[in-house]
């Protein structure tokens, strides 16, 4: 398409400062319009952008009586602890494997809900079923943390309770590394899943039934249908949602890992924010953690601009 | 078009509505002239909701001073002192919650950010009266800049059920081997009779400082926290895991587990979780502060008339009845400069926390209303109401006071209609005869105020982990040495350079 207008055109130079100008032109001519977007712009800048200037102390010495201004540079030193720090490796394969986990178990899910959902044929069952998937993502990590406790508990927990009823052993999932990552998707799943449908559904009910009804007149199976007609029409929206999550990538949830975290699952439970959480506010080292905070935030760019770049390769359209 | 109108209106209405209840506790009708001191605080609350202003209302016109309380849940206390550090909004008087946020910030501190008040304390008849020993712990390079709340320095004991004891037979636990029957038989022999095994001996929570782990380390004669040992022929201090005693300690703890005398979730168990073990009747023995045994007993004889509690202080281990010390204070109050800005101003809330010491004040906010939240007998302050009552009136005020029974002359002191109650306070000041001291409360390490909580969360864990049997010595071991390549060995270092210069002075 660009190609064409490059060839249409005589003379590029011309024609793209033409373009530009033409661009202040219009901008002038419809000020009205492009003014309505100040208010969107400046909560950018205000609220995202300027803020964005106290990642600064990640490189002094912060001290919160001396302030931004006062406080003593320290270049890369506190970086220089962080990497040197042996936690370090620890936290960031922590912070990716659950990351890795979460794309892999979780991402898939709320697709296949909503494919299932989508071939239900009684419309008020469909809605019924709908309701009852979205509550939990009503309910507060707290409640759904606490719940797990009381069920997996070696004292008395029912979970527990039925292991020995059936002739196992228990099983000390609260305290152990092994059960951490599990019960972490797992409990991620339980909230999410059915909220998650909302996006896909929506892309769903978009596909033109004449579709679907061509293939069954050539005789294609229910199966088949999903296969060759839902699945790449909502391909676009899956690649984009992708590329979402994935710019959440270190988002995973300070608040549920926060509240399973204990000492006995420390080395595979302790990610970036629940450290940025200890080491900056609970022991007033802010410095140190803004500069965790930062290097996170840089691994997250990575992945989103590195996601882009591959659904544009495949041929998607990508988020930029 | 109407509608978007009306809808328009009607949010305009809510955010003026919502803007004006923002602003109604400055307009609060209180008998309040220009005269007043005005007083900002951050304190600490302890019960679920924020109390009542009745007794707010009360000191101010005592003191004459307008009080301005931001009330913060104690679980995230620490954090919003930070937070409020962090963006310069700190309030007059800054609380600390306990000792452990106050060496967190000795450098800000010693940065200049607080006041110091040492010089200003003499000319305060009731601030005078505050103990030397006690302020000495809080100085920091020999300068004072806090008051402080007294504690008793050691509260930790054994609570235990009387029935079942009396029931098996057997005595308060007056030694290890005793308490480790005690909580064998409590298991094990059926105690509450319902002829099935689901009794424990032992309820313990996630804390190896409050809970029933540091006591217990105490009787078999670990230090408190860091301990002298011989090393040819000086004398040098370590940290308390790198002692025998401590492994002992750990071995006890292990059998316990093992055996299930002590309930098998313990490492992740709140303090409500435990306390319910005990009030259910699922559990017999509760380690922890000794004047807890009242509201323990009350909520237990809720469940079951029948039972009955009692405390116990000397259990003999191998080197007689010990109990680690606290340092005699819990929280502490600063005076930030950023929010004092004239020495003038901070005599002004000096004298306040002066007149919060004088008996009137100190029992208004103690114990609450006479005849209302409680009655003198034989001089006495007794209780009245209901433990609700008083902890929606009274019991979040408590965390503003500066001193204690010991430092406020002719404060009431509590009548207690239970006997075990008066038991318990007789116990804590018996506890005062074999305390356990930290040696290092006085002494500085720069590397342990950066890292020193952090690089113990690996032996905190390698505890927990070995008490579960799922590491064994070496493991324990290995953690150790973990401790020392990423600091430790530098804190060891530094808090021995530190003692010899202090006994070198």
């Amino acid at each position: 398409m660009s190609e064409t207008v490059i060839k249409a055109a005589p003379n590029p130079e011309t024609k793209k400062k033409s373009q530009e100008s033409g661009l202040l032109k219009r901008m002038i001519k419809n000020r009205s319009i492009y003014f309505m977007i100040l208010p969107g712009l400046l909560y950018f800048v205000i609220f995202k952008y300027i803020p964005m200037s106290g990642l600064v102390i990640a490189f002094q010495n912060y001290q919160p009586y001396l302030g931004i201004m006062g406080s003593p540079w320290v270049g890369l030193e506190h970086f220089q602890r962080l990497f040197s720090e042996p936690l370090f490796f620890n936290i960031l394969s922590n912070t990716l494997i659950l990351f890795f986990i979460n794309l892999l178990f979780y991402f898939p899910v709320p697709i296949i809900l909503a494919l299932m959902l989508n071939e239900v044929r009684i419309n008020f069952f469909k809605r019924f079923v709908q309701t009852l998937v979205y509550v939990p993502h009503f309910m507060s990590w707290v409640i759904i943390v606490s719940i797990t406790f009381v069920m997996l508990s070696m004292d008395r927990g029912i979970i527990n309770e039925l292991f020995v009823m059936m002739g196992f052993e228990k099983i000390n999932f609260l305290m152990s590394t092994e059960w951490f990552r599990p019960m972490y998707v797992l409990q991620v799943i339980w909230r999410e899943a059915g909220w998650g449908t909302i996006i896909y559904l929506a892309a769903m009910a978009a596909i033109d039934p004449g579709l679907y009804e061509a293939s069954r007149i050539d005789g294609a199976s229910r199966m088949r249908q999903i296969w060759h007609i839902t699945l790449p029409s909502i391909r676009s929206v899956i690649v984009v949602l992708l590329i979402l999550k994935i710019g959440d990538v270190l988002e995973l949830g300070f608040e549920h890992i926060y509240l399973l975290l204990n000492s006995m699952n420390r080395e595979v439970a302790e990610i970036f924010d629940t450290y940025v959480y200890t080491a900056g506010l609970k022991q007033g080292q802010f410095s140190f953690s803004t500069a965790v905070g930062f290097f996170k935030s840089v691994i997250g760019l990575i992945l989103v601009m590195l996601a882009n770049w591959l659904s544009k390769k495949a041929g998607e359209e990508g988020i930029y | 078009m109407k509608s978007t109108y009306r809808l328009s209106r009607m949010i305009i209405l809510f955010i003026l509505f919502s803007l004006s209840m923002g602003c109604s506790p400055a307009a609060k009708d209180r008998i309040a002239d220009d005269s007043w001191t005005r007083i900002s605080m951050m304190a600490n609350l302890h019960t679920a909701q924020v109390p009542a202003e009745t007794i707010e209302l009360l000191l101010e016109e005592k003191t004459n001073t307008r009080l301005d309380i931001q009330w913060i849940p104690d679980g995230s206390y620490d954090a919003k002192m930070y937070a409020s550090l962090a963006t310069g909004t700190l309030p007059k008087a800054l609380y600390l919650k306990n000792a452990a946020s106050f060496s967190s910030m000795i450098s800000e501190i010693r940065s200049g950010l607080f006041w110091e008040i040492g010089p200003y304390l003499d000319s305060f008849p009731n601030l005078s009266l505050l103990k030397q020993e006690v302020l000495d712990n809080i100085r920091v390079d020999g300068k004072l800049y806090a008051l402080y709340q007294e504690r008793a320095l050691a509260r930790q004991g054994v609570i235990y059920r009387k029935d079942w004891a009396d029931k098996l037979g057997l005595g308060p636990p007056e030694t290890l081997e005793d308490l480790y029957m005690m909580l064998k038989k409590f298991t094990l022999e059926d105690p509450d009779g319902n002829g099935r095994n689901d009794t424990i001996g032992l309820t313990d929570r996630s804390d190896l400082i409050y809970g029933a782990f540091k006591s217990i380390a105490s009787y078999h004669g670990v230090p408190n926290e860091w301990g002298f040992v011989e090393d040819v022929g000086t004398i040098k201090l370590k940290p308390e895991f790198m002692f025998q005693e401590f492994k002992d300690t750990l071995d006890f703890f292990r059998r316990l587990h093992e055996e299930g005398l002590i309930n098998k979730d313990f490492p992740v168990t709140s303090k409500a979780d435990q306390q319910e073990l005990l009030i259910q009747g699922k559990a017999g023995v509760y380690i922890g502060a000794m004047g807890d045994v009242v509201s323990l007993e009350a909520r237990l004889q809720e469940v079951n008339p029948d039972a009955s509690l009692d405390v116990h202080n000397r259990v003999n281990g191998p080197k007689g009845p010990k109990i680690w010390a606290s340092s005699g204070y819990g929280t502490v109050v600063l005076f930030p400069k950023s929010a004092i800005s004239t020495e003038e101003e901070l005599l002004k809330i000096l004298e306040f926390y002066d007149q919060l010491m004088s008996p009137e004040a100190a029992n208004l906010i103690y114990w609450g209303l006479e005849d209302t939240h409680y009655k003198v007998v034989d001089g006495k302050a007794a209780t009245l109401g209901t433990h609700n009552q008083k902890d929606k009136d009274v019991k979040p005020y408590q965390a503003l006071m500066v001193g204690g029974f010991s430092t406020i002359p002719n404060m009431l002191v509590p009548y207690y209609n239970l006997e075990v109650k008066e038991k318990a306070e007789r116990l804590i000041v018996d506890n005062e005869q074999f305390l356990v001291y930290d040696p290092t409360v006085s002494l500085t390490s720069e590397t342990f105020n950066i890292k020193g909580n952090r690089i113990m969360e690996s032996i905190h864990s390698a505890v927990y982990k070995y008490i579960l049997g799922m590491i064994d010595e070496e493991g324990f071991d290995r953690a150790v040495e973990v401790w020392l390549k990423e600091g430790g060995q530098q804190i060891i270092h530094e808090f021995n350079a530190s003692y010899l210069k202090k006994q070198a002075h």
